[in-house]
């Protein structure tokens, strides 16, 4: 792992020194007139980086800011806790507001307002609010800066998509108006537009990011990145990741980026897919991004802590990799119930972003973030469900009568009972038929979910000889995908035939040649088996490699407890000690790339053997 | 808070409790839209808004109509926290369900911190005399007792339906109207303020 990122780190800090540099400067112009007019507000905000002693500070900051003219800046300096939160919380009450009266202030007169909201709300929930209001959300439930998955359930996509609300928004507002954007990610925006709308964010403020511009938000996007403690490649298979993207044959490495990729945990995925299909449109838009899959790789391989050589991989691979992933643009939970939708299906999604956004306020105020805000758009909310639940229920009772109506009018008329009668014993048939041909790829299905399982029995069973530690067992090898690509085919297949087989159960003629896709059928069933046959020994073996692996953490455990009781003196000679354990280290990776190369090749043997013996079998049998 | 009428109508939030199957979100539904419903659907939580004229003056009610059951503990805090006014319902065909008010109000008052929050005791169902379990007399105890008022309704015949909602909202306006005064002047403790109820009732 090492020795990989410090190489990655050699690749390029040159390039991406360089840029930031220039970035720096340019912020440093840009804002010049900014610091001069608004000194105190920026000393506030150096201190507000990490310091959160300061609030006495804070709140003569706030009594100046009052009087400063501009909306933005004045929410991101240091502020005393409470306060904070009032200002945030009474603007997004307002935009609520504002758009559900279709209010048009010009934009200084609100930002105005804004104010007079803001100080109104200091002196009126100042004593009211106090008692409940433990500290300022933004500082205690963060959305930057926290795991991918605190992160997205702290800011939640109320339709189903489990990305964190910044990411997704930026990515949304990337396909939107990045595509078209020369050097994108390349060019930065002033880091304190980026920390301004961080913060909005960590606030649960309403964000519309459309009034920003590109570098603002590929910015953002970078931030969000950088500031999360883990990769999103995770800790655990980002050395894999940069191995298979160092592998030199293009449909080898393709294969095992897409195990490793097919092996992140589902939240990683969804980040990660939704980055790397977004990055690849730029790519494609090349034209007008002036962006291809090295610069990209140059600009963004340092925030995703891998190395260039991967970025630009995954980029190249990105339509194998993410068949399946489609990039929905998020639309929010309404906000009024005058925009509900007709539909049911829509309702019932709404549904659902409703519930998703009732239960996030709901577990915010749990955790102690009660403000007037909030509970107006706890009422609000609730309000909607019920409405969208009246109207989905008066939807289905208009069904249900015409429903009824249906049926009653099929009774009177006898005919077309005896219709229905018969369409549905030839539904039956059908069934029956499909039945039998599902029996393989549901077999299949089930081996599927064994996988996993058998990835760490091959694992053990072939590096068995291989003093690795425990912990790189869990090393993947092809074959999932392999099955996973035989079980679609598999699909295809049944359904392709689904029709003809039922023919041949009509006819029943057993003299008939055997088909071509019968052949096919009989040799994946064939395989089929072996590769049944072959799970269950893995099973098996895999069971025996458990009772190792639990046998060996109690004797690990011993150990750890006898070192506690009996504490080894330390050699002062620790230096020699790290060089050592440099050194092992050193060879225990390449002994790791050593054992998966073996683990490949064995399995790729593996898989020649089941294809050869299911021809041969078949061959056997048809002779 | 107490917005000036100039824009926005006063908002009253009223919330609905009471143990499961009394009648609340009859008595909301036959408030909200002149309907009854004969099957019983428990309640997670509902919400509605309506537009009246409370004596002349146009407002909005906000309606909280919330599960009975204990499942929602938590959820249930939220709710009763942003209350301004209660409706604490039980059904005089089930002993039961009336001594569940009890708790009920002992859970509001533990939220509220506020003895004199604007709260009905409600006896629903009172169209089915003959399965009467619980007699005015003993409510209206109850009620005395707490320092409120007892209204009995029913759902079904829309008998007081109007009159609990409007009463509670005129003891919401009244309480807010106090409140108004005392934070203009100096006072701030909400539990040393004097009843209203009397003088409006
Ligand atoms: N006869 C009669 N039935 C009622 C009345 N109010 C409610 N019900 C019935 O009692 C049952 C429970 O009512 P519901 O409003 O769902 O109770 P909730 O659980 O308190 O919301 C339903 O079947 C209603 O039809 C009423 O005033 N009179
Ligand atoms: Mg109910």
């Amino acid at each position: 792992m090492e020795y990989e990122q410090s190489n990655v780190i050699k690749d390029f800090p040159g390039l991406y020194a360089s840029e930031s540099q220039k970035i720096n400067n340019r912020e440093s112009d840009y804002s010049e007139d900014e610091k001069l007019t608004r000194k105190d507000l920026l000393t506030g905000k150096k201190k507000d980086k990490k310091d959160k002693k300061d609030k006495e500070k804070g709140y003569a900051a706030l009594e100046g800011e009052s009087s400063a003219d501009e909306g933005y800046e004045i929410r991101s300096p240091t502020k005393s806790k409470k306060s904070k939160s009032f200002k945030f919380a009474s603007k997004s009450k307002e935009k609520r507001e504002k758009s559900r009266d279709k209010e048009k202030d010009f934009a200084d007169k609100k930002k105005e307002k804004d104010k007079r909201i803001d100080k109104k709300s200091e002196k009126e929930k100042g004593k009211n609010d106090k008692k409940e209001r433990p500290g300022d959300i933004a500082e205690e439930l963060p959305i930057f800066g926290v795991p991918l998955e605190l992160a997205v359930e702290r800011s939640r996509c109320h339709d189903g998509v489990d990305l964190p609300l910044p990411y997704r928004a930026c990515i949304d507002y990337l396909q939107m108006y990045g595509l078209g954007f020369e050097y994108i990610y390349k060019i930065s925006s002033p880091k304190s537009k980026v920390l301004h709308l961080k913060k909005m964010y960590n606030h649960r403020e309403f964000v519309d990011l459309a009034e920003h511009d590109v570098p603002t938000i590929t910015g953002l996007l970078k931030m969000f990145l950088r500031d999360l403690p883990e990769s999103i490649f995770t800790s655990e298979l980002i050395v894999r990741f940069e191995e298979a993207g160092a592998i030199l044959n293009v449909a080898m490495r393709e294969k095992h980026l897409k195990i490793l990729v097919g092996n992140l945990p589902p939240l990683n995925y969804m980040a990660v897919s939704w980055l790397i299909v977004h990055l690849y449109t730029v790519t494609l838009n090349e034209k007008s991004t002036k962006m291809n899959a090295q610069s990209i790789a140059a600009t963004l391989s340092s925030t995703l802590q891998i190395s260039q050589r991967l970025l630009t991989a995954l980029l190249c691979h990105c339509p194998a990799l993410f068949v399946d992933v489609k990039l929905i643009q998020y639309i929010p939970p309404l906000i009024s119930t005058a925009q509900l939708p007709d539909e049911k299906d829509l309702m019932e999604i709404e549904l659902k972003k409703q519930e998703s956004l009732l239960s996030q306020i709901h577990s915010e105020m749990n955790a102690g973030f009660v403000s007037k805000q909030r509970e107006e758009l706890l009422w609000e909310v609730q309000r909607l469900i019920t409405q969208l639940k009246r109207k989905i229920r008066s939807k289905n009772r208009v069904v249900e009568e015409k429903g009824i109506e249906e049926k009653v009018s099929h009774e009177n008329t006898g005919n077309s009972s005896e219709n229905l009668e018969t369409e549905r014993i030839t539904a039956t048939k059908k069934k029956d038929s499909q039945e039998v041909l599902n029996t393989v790829p549901l077999s299949l299905n089930n081996s599927e979910d064994n996988l996993d399982l058998n990835k760490k029995e091959i694992n053990n069973a072939s590096i068995a000889s291989e003093n690795v530690e425990v912990k790189n067992i869990e090393w993947d090898f092809p074959k999932p995908t392999e099955v996973d690509q035989e079980k679609t085919a598999n699909v295809k297949i049944t359904q392709e035939i689904e029709s003809k087989s039922v023919n041949t159960l009509q006819t029943e003629d057993p003299n008939l040649p055997l088909l071509a896709n019968d052949k096919e059928i009989m040799y994946l069933n064939l395989k089929n088996q072996t590769l049944l046959e072959l799970k269950n020994k893995l099973i098996e073996k895999m069971e025996i490699e458990k009772k190792e692996i639990a046998r060996l953490k109690l004797v690990l455990k011993e150990v750890q407890y006898k070192n506690q009781t009996e504490p080894v003196i330390i050699d002062s000679n620790s230096d020699n000690l790290d060089k050592i354990m440099e050194l092992l280290q050193n060879e225990n990776q390449i002994l790791h790339i050593k054992k998966i190369n073996l683990v490949r090749k064995i399995m790729e043997e593996h898989e020649i053997c089941i294809d050869l013996s299911a021809k041969l079998m078949m061959l056997t049998a048809s002779c | 808070m107490s917005k000036k009428p100039t824009s926005q109508p006063a908002l009253h939030k009223v919330i609905m409790v009471g143990s499961g199957g009394v009648g609340k979100s009859a008595l909301t539904l036959q408030f909200m839209y002149d309907e009854f419903v004969e099957d019983y659907e428990p309640t997670k939580a509902d919400s509605y808004r309506k537009k009246i004229l409370l004596d002349g003056e146009e407002v909005q009610i906000d309606i909280l109509d919330t599960a009975g059951q204990e499942d929602y503990a938590a959820i249930r805090d939220n709710y009763f926290r942003s209350g301004e006014g209660f409706l604490c319902i039980f059904s005089i065909t089930e002993e039961e369900s009336f001594q569940a008010t009890q708790d009920f109000r002992e859970q509001i008052l533990r939220v509220k911190n506020d003895e004199n929050i604007p709260f009905l005791l409600v006896g629903n169902k009172c169209d089915l005399e003959d399965k009467r379990k619980v007699s005015f007399q003993e409510a209206s105890e109850r009620a005395k007792q707490w320092g409120v008022t007892y209204v009995e309704t029913s759902a079904k015949t829309r008998e007081h339906v109007d009159k609990v909602f409007y009463d509670l909202m005129r003891e919401i306006r009244a309480r807010k109207m106090e409140e108004n005064k005392t934070s203009n002047g100096k006072g701030k403790d909400k539990n040393k303020r004097k009843k209203l109820k009397c003088t409006i009732l």
